[in-house]
């Protein structure tokens, strides 16, 4: 399975609201297409995992991920806001570009990991920040995913 | 969705997190990729579980500790009528999926706590 199969446009957002983390963490949830009660409780158990240790892997990419029983297939989401957010970063620079990743505890593919995995080995490469901070539609997202062969 | 339901949920997310960490299916990737320190982690989430499972009611923190004991899994989803925690098909009831879960009920064959996915 391609990442770019697994991002949708309503879940690509390049200007977040957001202005806090914790922000940009709901608007993120909220994209995932749930009723209330179960976007809170996602939330709360993205919070969890933070509390655990920042997903701000440096160079300003955060990887928000966890699993919960609220969403019934994997589920990933974008978000970007080009101003920074504090993240708690690994490196304490500021976090511009966020995925969000949240699976089932039961998946028949298990995709999780590797999703996690692969999203993650896109964020290290060298040029991958530059490129985020230069698209200006979600569909330049995906093509960039694409030219990743990602 | 119940309340204490929506604890159950949360304890049974929280317990998975725990198990991706212990059974090494997480643990390289938080380690290498989230620097994330594996017996700290697992110390706070079992700190976490134990204080959600001090909300539970008494009848359910008692039959709670009943299943925790022994399995990893004390809430299982139902999708289309089927419980995940055995496979087996649940009774189905007039009620809605979504109303379900305003009750708390148990898989009569597994014992697991039921939630009702949309
Ligand atoms: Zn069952």
């Amino acid at each position: 399975m391609k990442l770019r199969e697994l991002f949708v446009p309503s879940a690509i957002k390049l200007d977040l609201a957001a202005e806090t983390k914790d922000e940009a963490l709901r608007e993120l949830v909220s994209c995932m297409g749930l009723d209330e009660k179960s976007e809170g409780i996602l939330y709360k158990m993205l919070k969890r995992r933070e509390n655990l240790g920042s997903t701000g892997i440096g160079r300003g990419i955060a990887i928000p991920h966890c699993r919960s029983l609220v969403v019934t297939r994997l589920r990933v989401a974008f978000g970007r806001k080009l101003s920074g957010l504090d993240f708690k970063a690994i490196d304490e620079k500021p976090v511009r570009y966020v995925f969000l990743i949240v699976a089932p505890p039961l998946e028949v593919s298990n995709q999780y990991l590797p999703v996690l995995g692969k999203i993650a080995q896109f964020g290290k490469e060298a040029d991958v920040p530059e490129s985020l901070a230069e698209i200006s539609s979600p569909e330049q997202f995906i093509e960039l995913l694409d030219a990743k062969d990602l | 969705m119940h309340q204490q339901l929506e604890l159950l949920l949360q304890i049974q997310d929280l317990r998975m997190q725990r198990r991706g960490l212990t059974d090494g299916t997480l643990t390289d990737l938080e380690t290498d990729v989230f620097d994330i320190k594996v017996e700290d982690a697992i110390r706070s989430l079992d700190e976490k579980v134990e204080e959600l499972a001090g909300e539970l009611t008494r009848r359910i923190r008692e039959r709670y500790c009943r299943i925790a004991d022994k399995a990893p899994r004390v809430v299982a989803p139902v999708i289309n009528g089927i419980c995940y925690g055995c496979f087996v098909a649940v009774s189905t009831a007039r009620a809605s999926e979504a109303d379900r879960n305003l009750r708390v009920e148990s898989c009569e064959y597994c014992g697991c706590f039921l939630y009702h996915v949309a």
